[in-house]
């Protein structure tokens, strides 16, 4: 039995009066990766930047391995929140590069800032991200230099390159053109490949299909059906996942 | 009208002018520094979510912004330091404050234009797309040294083409200073031109130094705002 490394416990999520997480319990073992699916608005992406508090829940708790990002119905501490990040990477669908910084520096940027690692140093670690990713030669390109496809795996090798426990992808692809959506999916399959817990908001029904160990439908703010990806496509059993998967042209 | 004598009004003019301008020159660099570390300031306390810092704040902005930059001008040079002194004085009989005309100059002008400085901060940083702010944080940043390391030097570069073009107007209006006795272009150029009646040829020049000095100006910002431009 492998160890756990995200705990979710009765997630819920309110903007106002619309309660967009309706209670979400979940866990993912060390090497575990995740797809969620579900229609837009469902609450996907929200559930995924509350794994690592971009959104504060409402009420409920997050653990990454045995630490909480906050006591439930506290309020959290920023410093606290912000170490514990630490240990989660993020790749957004608009990339979110500094335009301002070389691919380089964009890697190494938090390595000096927030991990204090001699500048030196932090340029070999993100020359060796930026090698894993296939993007050496482009290290001292800036991201408008760059094609989307690149700049995202970028984003990729930056968000690793902090080392983290857990990967969350949001919608990683949904901004590429298709040409360039490939050489992003490569990386992260590569990325699978080599154990690293992932958990992925995407619309690639194949891809999810290939890399998850395990997909989870949400719908309306709950999760409505999970399960392992050959059953799950297969075999639906909730109409509602039924309906979603001959809308998507699965 | 006499015939012109630009000449005689070069030659003895001139040099107190180009001192002057040393002068004003000087005085521009400091206010403006003030200006930007006040403008700074404020525009992170409007952005900021606390209610009395944000009505407190507006409120400064709404007087200075109310206001003719010569009344505060002269408001910093004889009115503060009177008030200052019958307040201090309450403690410490006898008590009267001196400003220089100098300092004054600093102060007004650097409060006037750290009010609207602050407005160029708050915009350049609501202009960076949220995005920059959360995938810092996602990195491990807070709030705060996301603010510093990544936010505001995107931010700055946005800002400084209209920074470089209030410090081209705060140079010109140094000339406002004349109004509380400092001595500089405009106020040693009427004291020679009531000396010599040489009206026209005196202000022209006078006139022309400023000139000399804010065209350049003009154009090296417009020159930096395009190699700023290349990678936002």
């Amino acid at each position: 039995m492998s160890k756990i490394m995200v705990t979710i416990q009765d997630l819920h999520k309110r903007f106002g009066e619309n309660e967009i997480l309706k209670g979400i319990d979940l866990s993912i073992s060390q090497g575990e990766k995740v797809a969620i699916i579900g229609p837009s608005g469902s609450g996907k992406s929200t559930f995924l930047r509350c794994i690592n508090y971009l959104e504060q829940p409402t009420s409920g708790t997050v653990m990454i391995e045995d630490k909480k990002f906050a006591e439930p119905n506290q309020k959290a501490n920023e410093k606290h929140v912000a170490s514990l990040r630490q240990e989660v990477g993020m790749v957004f669908q608009s990339f979110n590069l500094y335009p301002h910084k070389t691919a380089l520096e964009n890697v190494m940027a938090a390595l000096i800032t927030i991990r204090k690692i001699p500048k030196g140093q932090a340029i070999k670690i993100a020359e060796t991200f930026l090698q894993k990713v296939g993007l050496a030669n482009r290290k001292d390109h800036y991201p408008s230099q760059l094609s989307g496809g690149q700049q995202q795996r970028v984003a990729i090798a930056r968000a690793l390159a902090m080392e983290p426990k857990v990967m969350l992808f949001d919608e990683a692809t949904s901004a590429l053109d298709p040409q360039l959506v490939g050489e992003v999916l490569q990386v992260i399959r590569e990325l699978a490949n080599e154990g690293m817990t992932m958990v992925l908001v995407t619309h690639e029904m194949k891809f999810a299909r290939e890399v998850a160990d395990r997909i989870i439908f949400m719908d309306g703010g709950v999760i409505v059906e999970e399960g392992e990806p050959d059953t799950f496509f297969t075999n639906p059993k909730h109409p509602r996942t039924k309906e979603f998967l001959q809308q998507v042209g699965n | 009208m006499n015939h012109l004598d630009f000449k005689t009004a070069f030659e003895q003019l001139t040099p107190s002018l180009l001192e002057a301008l040393g002068l004003v020159v000087t005085l521009a660099l400091l206010s403006f520094v003030l200006a930007l570390t006040i403008g700074m300031l404020v525009a992170l306390g409007r952005l900021s979510k606390v209610r009395s810092l944000q009505v407190v704040l507006i409120a400064f902005l709404e007087i200075v912004r109310g206001t003719p930059l010569l009344v505060q001008l002269l408001y910093v040079y004889y009115v503060l330091p009177e008030i200052i002194s019958y307040i201090v004085g309450i403690w410490v009989p006898g008590y009267h404050m001196n400003i220089s005309a100098f300092t004054a100059s600093i102060i007004g002008l650097g409060v006037n234009y750290g009010c609207y400085l602050s407005e160029v901060f708050r915009s350049s940083i609501q202009a960076i797309d949220k995005g920059q702010l959360e995938a810092a944080k996602a990195l491990g940043y807070t709030s705060r040294k996301a603010m510093w390391h990544i936010v505001i030097p995107q931010s700055i570069r946005i800002a400084l083409p209209p920074l470089g073009n209030y410090f081209n107007a705060m140079l010109k209006d140094t000339s406002l200073c004349a109004f509380i006795t400092l001595g500089e272009i405009i106020l040693k150029t009427q004291a020679y031109a009531s000396q010599t009646f040489l009206t026209i040829e005196s202000y022209t020049i006078a006139a022309l130094i400023y000139l000399i000095v804010s065209i350049p100006l003009g154009q090296a910002i417009r020159i930096m705002e395009r190699r700023l431009r290349r990678h936002v």
